[in-house]
């Protein structure tokens, strides 16, 4: 009985983000939202493709600090957790721009625009992609860890210049940029609010259940490897 | 380690929800999917597929979503439990 319980104390959120999600999934179709022109009903795409970028940011916002956290003590548990969330963070980006790209197939009528934001995004993710072609180059165990690390701040840095500055500054049609309504004054009314927030919170921590997986795993890796 | 941080990404963002209930100024039309601004500014309506909702067919899509949705969270249980399993041997 004890056991169930402590289960249950370890994996409460996970519990909470299938609720959260199932809720998304369900009040995202059923409840009602604001009419716009051009986005018509794809507006409900805002719980599923927007949090998908807040998700991916979170994360590589974890790895850079276990990143740091490596650079500060040279803990090789920290690098594991920089590396796996790295790798959840590319799943998160690549969802992101795919479902971005339908999206704007439909309402733009275009796949890919030059648009500061997506291509900020696109190459974000190439940056990130380069942090594993990186890591894969060097053999020596510490060595890597400590460049990659390195790296990896560069890495998040120039992410939020290409995601959250860059945009800003630049015309842009996607909302919150370049004078447009972002989804936070006019079109996110209380309605698109009470789904949006638990939608954001389900994605983030679906998103730290995939990376505390991925951690796992190459943990049992590693010891098999030093076992043997 | 990973436990604090987990928790604290947790609360701060169940923290950030409970603007959920925050009061906004009362907005007309709330609840309808009458484009008022474009009805006030004498623009025809803004079209929405109002009528997969009155036919009854948009559960259809929420039923399958919700299906895919929870088959893809039983993977991932398994994979969660399998993990569990080899960690436990591990410790042996």
């Amino acid at each position: 009985m004890l056991l169930i319980v402590y289960e249950m104390k370890k994996n409460w959120w996970k519990i909470v983000a299938v609720i959260f999600l199932l809720y998304t999934i369900i009040a995202g179709f059923l409840f009602k939202v604001p009419a716009q022109p051009i986005l018509h009903e794809t507006i409900r795409n805002l719980y599923f493709h927007v949090p998908m970028w807040f998700a991916m940011m979170t994360i590589l916002f974890v790895s850079v600090w276990y990143s740091i956290k490596y650079l500060g003590g040279s803990n090789p548990e920290s690098d594991i957790m920089a590396t796996q969330a790295a790798h959840t963070g590319m799943l998160l980006g690549t969802l992101g721009i795919i479902t971005g790209s339908i999206w704007a197939r439909y309402t733009w009528g275009a796949w890919w625009v030059a648009d500061t934001k997506l291509n900020g995004a696109a190459i974000t993710m190439l940056i990130y992609l380069a942090y594993f072609v990186l890591r894969g180059s060097i053999d020596e165990e510490q060595k890597r860890a400590r460049i990659a690390a390195v790296y990896n701040i560069f890495a998040y840095v120039m992410l939020i210049i290409f995601l959250m500055i860059l945009p800003r500054m630049n015309d842009s049609l996607h909302p919150g940029n370049g004078g447009n309504p972002g989804f936070n004054k006019y079109d996110l009314d209380s309605n698109m609010r009470m789904v949006f927030y638990p939608a954001v919170i389900g994605w983030i921590l679906l998103a730290v259940w995939i990376f505390t997986l991925r951690v796992r795993i190459e943990k049992i890796k590693q010891k098999t490897l030093i076992n043997d | 380690m990973i436990n604090t941080l987990k928790n604290t990404i947790v609360f701060i963002f169940i923290t950030l929800s409970a603007s959920v209930f925050a009061q906004t100024e009362p907005e007309k039309g709330t609840g309808s999917t009458e484009a008022v601004a474009a009805v006030q500014n004498n623009a025809p309506p803004v079209e929405m597929a109002d009528s997969l909702a009155q036919s009854g067919k948009i559960y259809v899509v929420v039923t399958v979503l919700s299906v895919i949705f929870i088959g893809i969270i039983v993977y991932l249980i398994s994979i969660d439990r399998k993990i569990s399993k080899l960690e436990k041997e591990e410790k042996k």
